[in-house]
């Protein structure tokens, strides 16, 4: 990968048509078919969506409503968000696939898991946001404030792009329509059903949601794993790529199996 | 105040020892070291009778100068012989150790002693880098990230992967859990930023060692700061200090102790090694730069008579806001046991009593 090239600069955009919505995405890679659902801030491809492509065909999508894509005032709930992306993934010809959720788009993730089992291979989801302490809220204000919010070491990555305040609006007022309550007791008790194998990650710092939300998918989802990235704020995957990239490419080529080392620790033949 | 009584296991050479670090095994004396372990027991038994809080041991390797290079065997050892006395590892180095197996076996100690354990987590001192392998450029980051994943270890309830910087685990899953809810009291031990900060944010305690009270002040000062910012306030408790102490009748008995101690650092290097070591290794106190390693003997803090040592420890809690001191009464490695009883028996007896109130 060049290390100058701007995080996505190999990805090309596609546009598929779902549920009258025209949805834009981004894509790279060879390999099994790995879907990601963004979160509540939209679409921004990172160094981990790179680091992915080399291992899988990465569909990146902006969910209607996000980005540059028409306000999206149809969709209603979550379920029908996680049906809409279901059945844009059946408009490319992707069948099966691995499901990576980010925060928001982990809500999303794991009710397409619950809609269309048999599709899913397994499904990662990066901080999510499902599952949330009472009166918790989303990142909101200055771009500094919502840094200090998404990332456990904001200093160290740079300039962080400013959203367009007109874009952040409609989708602020999307999300707080479809992110249902802090705790989704519907949403809850369908969880023992997911027989997809499911990996939560959260970031040790994470400052939006309590990685000890962790232990709650881990009782309520049959199986689930759960994962720490040390050091690592909300957006896991901007702050520790190639931690991120490591654990999730091996959870989807290993699954369960990927509890079992693989890496050499031979010094010298 | 809390007094702790910092042991060393004292082993007596039958020969003269080289002074450098590390010391050749091929000097020890099996029957020495034997004898070493058998009078420790003992006299720790006289420190639990004289009404010591702690005892503490810690981690150091390759030298006879402390005898303790497993200090959780150590511990397990003494808490099969003692009864009331706080056993307190101050500490097990974090960076070269296995965290996950740390957490293990501290939460087994906890539970052998019914919940008398104390640990202080520990980066440890520059020479012990070369025991293990250890490279001097990563060992903070490895200490700090070794520090959170035993904590996780602790508390987590359910099986979970870690994906660190230089720690990978994808099944983490304790057993025993440590005795204490939600875990032993625990230190971050060290006068620098990054542990005052670890502790801080982790809400533990912070232990500092050595230095003068105006050195090591800096640094317990900066730990109550860093604590306000996290939005909490510690205890004395929170703070422990290890400190040399000469105690005799009289303060110019002591003193003239001082003048018979060795003038050396307590880990010799050879020259190339400690030279490339000032470069690869850094060391603050509260954010300033101190070098890495000793030229000259660990000061000695505490001087004096009984009641001179009472006006110390007293200008101590003020300087220094600590609530536990952790006392090494007679200088490591040397070899004058009697020396050690007599501060022992003279410390217990005409100090111990008149400090509980400090």
């Amino acid at each position: 990968m060049a290390q100058h090239d701007a995080p996505g600069a190999g990805f090309e955009e596609g546009f598929v048509d779902a549920d009258d919505f025209r949805i834009r995405y981004m894509v790279s890679g060879d390999g099994a078919p790995l879907v990601h659902l963004h979160g509540a801030g939209g679409l921004r491809l990172t160094p981990a969506h790179d680091l992915l492509s080399h291992r899988f065909r990465v569909i990146a999508f902006e969910m209607p409503g996000f980005g540059q894509s028409a306000e999206n005032t149809r969709t209603r709930t979550m379920p029908e968000l996680a049906g809409t992306m279901a059945r844009a993934t059946e408009k490319l010809g992707i069948e099966t696939f691995n499901l990576l959720g980010t925060s928001f788009g982990g809500t999303t993730a794991l009710w397409l898991a619950l809609e269309a089992p048999a599709r899913i291979r397994a499904t990662v989801l990066e901080a999510p946001a499902a599952i949330r302490p009472e009166g918790s809220e989303p990142p909101s204000g200055s771009p500094e404030e919502m840094a200090r919010r998404l990332y456990g070491h904001p200093e160290r990555l740079g300039t962080i792009p400013v959203a367009d305040p007109a874009i952040q609006a409609k989708q602020r007022a999307l999300v707080s329509r479809l992110r249902g309550p802090d705790r989704d007791a519907g949403l809850e008790r369908r969880l023992s059903e997911l027989q997809t194998p499911t990996l939560v990650l959260f970031g040790t710092l994470d400052a939006v949601i309590p990685p000890a939300m962790g232990r709650i998918y881990q009782q309520l989802i049959p199986g689930a794993h759960l994962v720490f990235v040390y050091d690592a704020g909300h957006a896991i995957s901007t702050e520790r790529p190639e931690a991120f990239t490591d654990v999730v490419a091996d959870f989807f080529e290993r699954r369960d199996a990927f509890v079992i080392r693989r890496t050499p620790t031979l010094i010298h033949p | 105040m809390k007094i702790s009584f910092f042991e060393t296991a004292r082993y007596r050479s039958p020969e003269p020892l080289p002074s450098a670090w590390p010391a050749p095994s091929g000097f020890y004396d099996r029957g020495a070291g034997a004898r070493a372990y058998r009078d420790m027991i003992q006299r720790l038994q006289l420190v639990e009778e004289l009404g010591f809080d702690w005892v503490s041991v810690s981690e150091h390797h390759y030298s006879p100068r402390i005898l303790t290079p497993s200090p959780i065997l150590a511990a397990a050892h003494i808490a099969a012989h003692l009864k009331k006395i706080t056993i307190a590892l101050l500490g097990p180095m974090v960076p070269h150790n296995n965290p996950v197996q740390l957490a293990e076996e501290l939460a087994m100690l906890d539970t052998f002693t019914e919940g008398r354990l104390v640990v202080g987590l520990l980066r440890g001192t520059t020479n012990e880098y070369l025991t293990y392998d250890l490279n001097p450029l990563e060992a903070r980051e490895r200490t700090d990230e070794g520090m959170e994943v035993i904590l996780k270890a602790w508390t987590e309830p359910h099986p979970f992967g870690w994906q660190g910087r230089y720690f990978q685990y994808r099944t983490v899953s304790i057993w025993p859990r440590p005795l204490q809810e939600p875990h032993p009291p625990t230190y971050a031990l060290g006068v620098s930023r990054e542990a005052c900060e670890f502790a801080a944010r982790h809400r533990i305690g912070c232990g500092v060692s050595f230095a003068p009270f105006e050195i090591v002040g800096k640094s317990t000062r900066y730990y109550r700061e860093q604590c306000a910012r996290y939005g909490w306030q510690p205890t004395p408790d929170h703070i422990v200090y290890r400190a040399n102490m000469l105690i005799a009748d009289t303060d110019e008995e002591a003193h003239a102790m001082l003048r018979r101690q060795p003038d050396r650092a307590p880990f010799v290097l050879r020259e190339g090694v400690r030279d490339a070591f000032m470069t690869l290794d850094s060391r603050n106190v509260a954010g300033e730069a101190r070098a890495p390693l000793r030229s000259g003997p660990l000061p000695t803090t505490f001087i004096g008579s009984p009641d001179t040592i009472v006006e110390q420890i007293r200008r101590c809690r003020e300087a220094v806001g600590a609530g536990v001191l952790d006392l090494s009464l007679w200088p490591a490695g040397a070899d004058d046991d009697d020396a050690l009883m007599r501060s022992l028996e003279l410390f217990g007896t005409k100090v111990l009593p008149r400090v509980r109130d400090i």
